[in-house]
């Protein structure tokens, strides 16, 4: 199950962090503290970095390097304008998705009778 | 030197192995470490093993620089156009009157069971082989991956270069220069000092490939040039047919796989000829 899991948060990752991106600006530690609060599992790094690169490389997300008072240096990424425009077209197609998720899913045993025996 | 910094030297270098620039391979590095330090982890905790995370990031890269810039399909004039092409060994029927036109800017695929003539339709295509009847119509530049026999053991790659670029007039620099930006491209950094005899199976198709594509063909003929290529080199071949194809170029492959076929201009589907 924790293996399923996976690999449906793989396919979603991208729009989950465009998502929390148009919320607000954020570091990749504090991402994925935000995914974990949400209920999903700890993403591993080598699965949340590489998502990053590539919508910064996308030109989805600009990153900045901001000095620390206290520490390290910390990088941060932030939607441009194409981003936006991508949250809005990919969350509408999302939509739809579960929604067909939710029809094929919303199947019950009970209203057939075939499991009572 | 400290683990992490260890780490990030050893993901500089399979990165520049996997064809990432230089520059941008010691900036990503260093961006890695100084995220992994912000976050208060081991970087190999954070990502994992140095050579596995390099090939993740330079597929990240190959793949999303492939996604942003899809150029309009220009189609061009015809490149290759065959017609009622036959072969026949002895009393033996390879191929039956087969017809194809192939213009630049189109990718066909020949798909088919062993022994159902695909690599002789490649090598009648090429000319290296004649057809029994039938016409062949070509452009003048063709670039020609055959399956085997396509590189020369105890030569280094850019020797390789050298005298396959010689053979289409250009010198030596020039040669090198563009036989190593192809490899680049096909995820592969050749090393001045290794001849093809000592590169894996799948490196010495990439060879293959490049000496191919060397001459900037507008016809370009590969036979399963992804035998020995791992999965994601796999996907980076198909990613270079597209590109050729959207550079102008005809691109004709033979595959026995099937994996996407969705793609191509023209799937051309080879029948078992049984003797007659």
């Amino acid at each position: 199950m924790e293996q399923m899991r996976q690999q449906w948060l793989h396919g979603f990752l991208d729009l989950c962090l465009l998502s929390l991106l148009a919320e607000r600006r954020d570091y990749g530690r504090g991402l994925a503290e935000r995914l974990a609060a949400a209920g999903f599992d700890e993403v591993p790094g080598g699965t949340l970095y590489p998502s990053l690169l590539r919508l910064e490389k996308q030109g989805l997300v600009r990153t900045e390097w901001e000095p620390s008072t206290s520490g390290p240096r910390r990088k941060y990424y932030e939607l441009t304008s194409e981003g936006r425009d991508a949250v809005v077209e990919r969350t509408q197609g999302w939509e739809g998705f579960r929604a067909a998720m939710d029809a094929v899913t919303a199947f019950e045993w009970a209203s057939t009778g075939e499991r009572s025996s | 030197m400290t683990s992490s910094q260890e780490w990030g030297a050893q993901l500089t270098t399979h990165l520049i192995e996997a064809g990432v620039e230089a520059e941008e391979a010691h900036k990503l590095a260093g961006d890695f470490l100084a995220e992994a330090q912000d976050a208060g982890q081991d970087p190999v905790g954070l990502y994992g093993p140095a050579m596995a995370y390099a090939s993740t990031i330079a597929q990240t890269i190959r793949t999303a620089t492939a996604a942003i810039a899809p150029l309009d399909r220009v189609r061009g004039p015809v490149v290759l156009r065959l017609s009622r092409v036959t072969k026949r060994y002895r009393r033996r029927t390879v191929l039956r009157g087969v017809d194809l036109t192939l213009r630049g800017g189109e990718v066909a695929a020949v798909v088919g069971a062993n022994g159902s003539g695909k690599s002789t339709l490649l090598n009648i295509c090429a000319g290296a082989t004649r057809a029994t009847s039938g016409t062949v119509e070509r452009a003048p530049r063709v670039g020609y991956a055959p399956q085997q026999h396509g590189v020369s053991p105890l030569l280094t790659a850019a020797e390789h270069f050298r005298l396959f670029g010689a053979v289409h007039g250009m010198n030596g620099r020039k040669s090198l220069a563009i036989g190593t930006h192809l490899s680049q491209q096909l995820g592969w950094r050749p090393r001045p000092d290794v001849i093809a005899a000592h590169l894996s199976g799948g490196t010495q198709q990439k060879l293959n490939v490049v000496l191919s594509e060397l001459n900037r063909p507008d016809l370009i003929l590969l036979d399963e040039p992804y035998q020995g290529f791992d999965q994601d080199s796999y996907l980076d071949f198909w990613d270079q047919v597209f590109k050729w194809r959207d550079a102008g170029a005809g691109v004709l492959v033979v595959t026995h796989l099937l994996h996407d076929l969705e793609r191509v201009d023209h799937l051309l589907e080879l029948p078992r000829v049984d003797e007659s």
